[in-house]
This record gives C-alpha cells, sequence and structure tokens, in this order.
C-alpha cells in the first residue's frame, strides 16, 4: 500500500518553492533484470513529468542498478483503502487454503512428470516473472 | 610500458602533438566544467536537482578520466598527472568553461551552451579514423544526450517562468553566450588534424550545425543567440587567457593533490 498524504501535504514539496513553481510528488517503479517485476522504489518530488524522470533517473539508477524505470505522479494512482472493502467485519476463513492440504498431490504431479523437487519449486517462483522459464530441463 | 608505446600506436608518427592537442581541448573542458559544477552539491535548488547536479557534474569527469586516459596512453604518461598537476596557465579549457558557475541560471545555460556545442564536436569525431578516439566519442554521446535534455529543460523553465527567472536567465546568456562558440573554435593543429581524417569535421560546419540547433530552442523561447566574442573564435585565445574564476577553481581542485603529489590513493 502506497502512503498516501493529502495533496497538500507540505512536507512532501507541494507546497510552493521559492520560485512559486510547485512542485509535487511522483513515485518510481524500478526493474533490477529483465523478466523481474517492477517494484516500487521509492518517489521524487518535481515540477513536471520531463523532471521527474531526470531525477528518478538519478536518484534510483545513476549507479546503474535498473533496467527500467516507471514514474508516475501520484496524483494519478487510483488509491483504495476503504477497510470496509478491503478488510469487511465478516469471517473470512473459508475463502483460505487451510486445511486443503497439498502435500500429496503435488507428489504425485512430480512422480508423473519427473520433475524433482527442487526444480519444480525453482520453476514456478520463475513462472510468475518470466513466462517461458517454467519448464526446467 | 616503455616509452616506445603501444604495439599498435593510437596514431600515426608525426601526429602525436595534433591529437594530443585535440584530446586535452575535450579532457579539460569537461573535466573544469565537471569541477565547476560540482560546487552545487548541497546548495542546489532543492534536493532531487542538487542528487542529479553532483551525478551530472560526475559524469563530466568520468568523460575527462576517458581522454585523460587516451591521451596518458598516447604520450607514455599519468593520467592524474596530466589533470592536477599542470600550472593553471596550462589548462586548455574553452572561454565558455573559464566562467565561475554564477548563480543557478548561469550554471544551467552555460551547462546547455556546452552540452550542445559538445554534442555537435562529438557526433563529428564518431567516424574519426583515430579508432580508440571515436570508441570514447561514441559512449560519451549517449550520456551526453541526456545531459542535454537535462539543461534544456531547466532553459525552458527559467524562460517561461518570467520575473526573476527570466531576468537571470537572459543576463546569464549575454554573459556567458558569446564565449560559447569558442568550444567549438579552430584548433591551431586543425589542418593537420583533418587531413589526416581525426577530425572529421572542421570548426567552420561544427559551428553551423551547433547554431542551426541552438537557434530553435531559443527562438521558441524569445531569446536570441549574442554574437559570438572575437576572442572565442579565435585559435590563440579560445582556450588561454584563463580569468579569475577560473583561477580560484584551480588552486582549489589541485589543493588536495599538492599537499602530495605522490599519495597513493
Amino acid at each position: 500500500m502506497l502512503p498516501r498524504p493529502p495533496a497538500d501535504d507540505p512536507t512532501l514539496g507541494t507546497a510552493p518553492a521559492p520560485s512559486g513553481v510547485r512542485l509535487e510528488p511522483f513515485e518510481v517503479f524500478r526493474q533490477e533484470r529483465e523478466g523481474e517485476p517492477m517494484r516500487h522504489g521509492g518517489s521524487v518530488v518535481a515540477p513536471d513529468p520531463t523532471l521527474a524522470l531526470h531525477y528518478a533517473r538519478e536518484l534510483y539508477a545513476r549507479r546503474g542498478e535498473s533496467l527500467r524505470l516507471w514514474v508516475v505522479r501520484r496524483g494519478d494512482i487510483v488509491e483504495v483503502d476503504d477497510q470496509d472493502l478491503l478488510n469487511p467485519p465478516f469471517d473470512r476463513s473459508y475463502k483460505k487454503p487451510g486445511g486443503y492440504v497439498m502435500r500429496d498431490k503435488l507428489a504425485d504431479a512430480r512422480a508423473r512428470t519427473g520433475a524433482s523437487k527442487r526444480a519444480a519449486s525453482t520453476g514456478r517462483r520463475r513462472a510468475t516473472g518470466a513466462p517461458d522459464a517454467g519448464q526446467p530441463g | 610500458m616503455t616509452a616506445a608505446g603501444p604495439a599498435h600506436p593510437i596514431v600515426e608518427a608525426g601526429l602525436e602533438r595534433s591529437l594530443a592537442e585535440l584530446l586535452l581541448a575535450l579532457a579539460d573542458d569537461d573535466f573544469v566544467l565537471g569541477f565547476a559544477d560540482s560546487e552545487w552539491t548541497g546548495i542546489a535548488p532543492h534536493l532531487e536537482e542538487d542528487v542529479a547536479m553532483s551525478s551530472l557534474a560526475q559524469d563530466e569527469l568520468a568523460h575527462a578520466a576517458a581522454w585523460y586516459g587516451l591521451l596518458a596512453q598516447l604520450t607514455g604518461g599519468d593520467a592524474d598527472r596530466v589533470a592536477y598537476d599542470r600550472p593553471s596557465t596550462a589548462v586548455r579549457h574553452s572561454r565558455l568553461v573559464d566562467h565561475g558557475r554564477g548563480d543557478w541560471a548561469r550554471t544551467m545555460t552555460r551547462r546547455w551552451l556546452y552540452d550542445t556545442a559538445n554534442a555537435v564536436r562529438i557526433e563529428g569525431l564518431a567516424s574519426s579514423t583515430c579508432r580508440p578516439l571515436a570508441d570514447i566519442a561514441v559512449k560519451v554521446r549517449r550520456e551526453e544526450a541526456y545531459h542535454l535534455a537535462h539543461g534544456q529543460a531547466w532553459v525552458e523553465r527559467l524562460a517561461q517562468a518570467g520575473g526573476e527567472s527570466r531576468r537571470r536567465l537572459d543576463d546569464a546568456l549575454a554573459l556567458v553566450g558569446p564565449d560559447a562558440p569558442s568550444v567549438l573554435a579552430p584548433l591551431e593543429s586543425e589542418a593537420a588534424l583533418q587531413a589526416a581524417g581525426i577530425l572529421p569535421t572542421g570548426s567552420a560546419e561544427l559551428l553551423e550545425r551547433w547554431t542551426a540547433r541552438v537557434e530553435p530552442v531559443l527562438g521558441r523561447i524569445g531569446l536570441g543567440l549574442p554574437p559570438a566574442a572575437p576572442a572565442a573564435l579565435d585559435p590563440a585565445m579560445a582556450r588561454s587567457g584563463h580569468g579569475p574564476d577560473f583561477e580560484a577553481l584551480w588552486a582549489e581542485l589541485t589543493s588536495v593533490r599538492r599537499l602530495d603529489p605522490e599519495a597513493a590513493w
């Protein structure tokens, strides 16, 4: 969940700069390696998207640590933090997988495909980022 | 390495001094500008710009290190010695870079004028017959495109903000604009370098290209390029006769080195 201070929070630089130009926050997402998901890296304040991009590059990529950046005006992010929507008051345990034991089914599946436990689990993890990395060997 | 030089000479015999003049001009421009701009560390207009400006200044020093490194290979010397151990009068940076950083408007105006001129110069060198020189030019060009966009964004915003921003921009352009062509002024060895294809494009052509690129940008924001100062185009003056701002900068940037030139870092 992104922290979302009010749009006029002066601690985030949205107060007028000395020249009268308004700085606003932009959120920066970065990808470290090809195939990995974009992860939130942090934020910058800038007067406009062009300079936000320059600042994002210097703060989150100047040491060669990012392959790709997404720079998003914070005001353009659709936020949901209504707890009536996200954490309604009734019991939700019936939607959780507790009590549903996968161990034997997984072992059967591995035996059928000849995959080792290690390879199968590695493949599963990779598959979230790179669609073609899920078939070891 | 002995004085005989590398197995594959960087340049054919007889052209070493000419190539050295070109390399020193390239290196000293980046070195002096990088140091001058690094003075904004801690005092730039806001935090993000502070980080960005410091990083851009470091990039210039990296470019300078590449040029000094090639020069050191050519002459059998050491890049640090070339960079730091000369008297200030032997530093061959251009008049544009000789100005002090001044206020933020002057720094950004000078930076943009330098980046546009340097881009034209570097693009010309990408097809140099001196392969190691061309290789560095191609790499520098990739990074300079981004520097140029940063400087231009600032010049445009200062112009469009009006008021004090605009006044400071006008003053900056009036002060440093006439010296901008000094970056592209002919070197004394230009004819020899051109004949050998080391310098594929002469300074007159480079100046035309630069003007064609800069004038439309200035025109869109209601500004014009001031006429060149005579000294900025004079091969004997474009890179000599340094002023007090530079003398102070040079004294500071060499001060640690002078404490112990032989220290190992």
